[in-house]
């Protein structure tokens, strides 16, 4: 039943960002030559939208939460890793899962490469740890580090700003 | 314009919104990298059995006796066949003139299939080792993460904008005419 609901919502979740164009190497790369904010806005939106959601729920405990520990210093090297990787194939590991769906053949390269680097971590796990256990902070949000018990108090004001980020503030610039 | 997406980005981020919402009521939140890890045990397990039971990370995922395919692995594979009958439905499939060349990359280096498959690999790579390093991706740490207000997830969706508007710039400076 579970595979079936997962099968379902990954379906639907397919549809929707392969219609919003984030699969997109053209999006992508316009988002990173922060000329084309589709994208931007897109995952703005995104968060928006499921920030004030989540922390709803929460409020009636409804809430499947999972937060991943900040690490610092490993977090911040995995994302400038990760943003090379980004820029140089144009896609992200979910979005070229859409893109090789859309028979895009450089996308199935990036998912094979995807498999690659996944199996090179694998190996290397034991020589990361020191970048997981150094200067990690569990898992803490916003709303623990304020010390605010409902976390609605600060995804209510976030959401507005984001709101205002995607419709006011960002524009498209073309050369 | 050709490319041009079929949603825009407000119905589209609005409808993710609700979807991740709705996941994260039934299940947990949205996340694709450790499909990847799951993947790579399934192929290894099934291949090389003797290295898949000795790698520790590896065999946090999924072990000879249970794959570790569950709703995770399933929601990835949904991604994939739901991208697949959208581009179908809205006619986009197979829509650009060469498959494994974006027309934006071909304007900028040629026209040169195998350079920009080595990329795209290498790049994915990359991507991978990032995200497992973080402990997900875009998905994961950038939606899911900064949904919940992970801290550590601020700070991976800054590092990766960085890294990622800085390699773009350099891969897309202008060339100067010589």
């Amino acid at each position: 039943m579970k595979l079936l609901l997962g099968l379902a919502i990954g379906m639907a979740i397919g549809a929707v960002m392969q219609m919003g164009g984030a699969s997109s190497y053209r999006k992508i790369l316009g988002a990173l030559l922060l000329k084309d904010m589709t994208i931007i806005k897109l995952i703005l939106m995104t968060i928006a939208v499921t920030t004030v959601g989540i922390y709803a729920l929460d409020l009636g405990s409804l809430a499947h939460m999972d937060i991943k520990p900040t690490y610092v210093v490993g977090i911040v090297i995995a994302g400038l890793i990760f943003g090379v990787g980004f820029a140089i194939s144009g896609y992200c590991p979910g979005t070229c899962v859409l893109a090789s769906a859309e028979g895009k053949t450089d996308a199935m390269f990036t998912v094979l490469g995807g498999l690659a680097g996944a199996a090179l971590y694998a190996v290397v796990y034991p020589l990361m740890a020191p970048l997981i256990s150094m200067t990690n902070y569990g898992e803490i949000t916003l709303a623990s580090v304020f010390n605010v018990t409902n976390g609605i108090w600060i995804a209510v004001p976030f959401s507005a700003i984001l709101l205002l980020l995607v419709f006011r503030v960002l524009k498209d610039r073309y050369e | 314009m050709q490319d041009s997406p079929v949603l825009s980005w407000k119905v589209a981020g609005l409808l993710l919104g609700l979807l991740v919402i709705l996941a994260t009521a039934l299940v947990k939140p949205f996340g694709v990298s450790t499909q990847y890890v799951v993947t790579d045990a399934i192929v290894l397990h099934s291949t090389a059995p003797a290295l898949a039971e000795s790698n520790e990370y590896l065999n946090k995922y999924g072990t000879k006796e249970d794959w570790g395919v569950g709703y995770g692995w399933m929601l990835v594979l949904g991604m994939f066949l739901g991208s697949g009958v959208a581009s179908l439905a809205t006619h986009r499939f197979r829509q650009r003139k060469n498959p494994s060349l974006p027309d934006m990359w071909s304007a900028q280096f040629g026209d040169h299939k195998g350079k920009r498959l080595l990329q795209a690999f290498i790049g994915g790579m990359l991507l991978l080792f990032g995200a497992r390093l973080a402990g997900g991706c875009t998905s994961g740490h950038m939606i899911s993460g900064i949904s919940q207000l992970t801290v550590g997830s601020f700070i991976f969706g800054a590092a990766i904008f960085a890294s990622g508007i800085l390699t773009a710039r350099t891969l897309y400076r202008k060339r100067s005419s010589s």
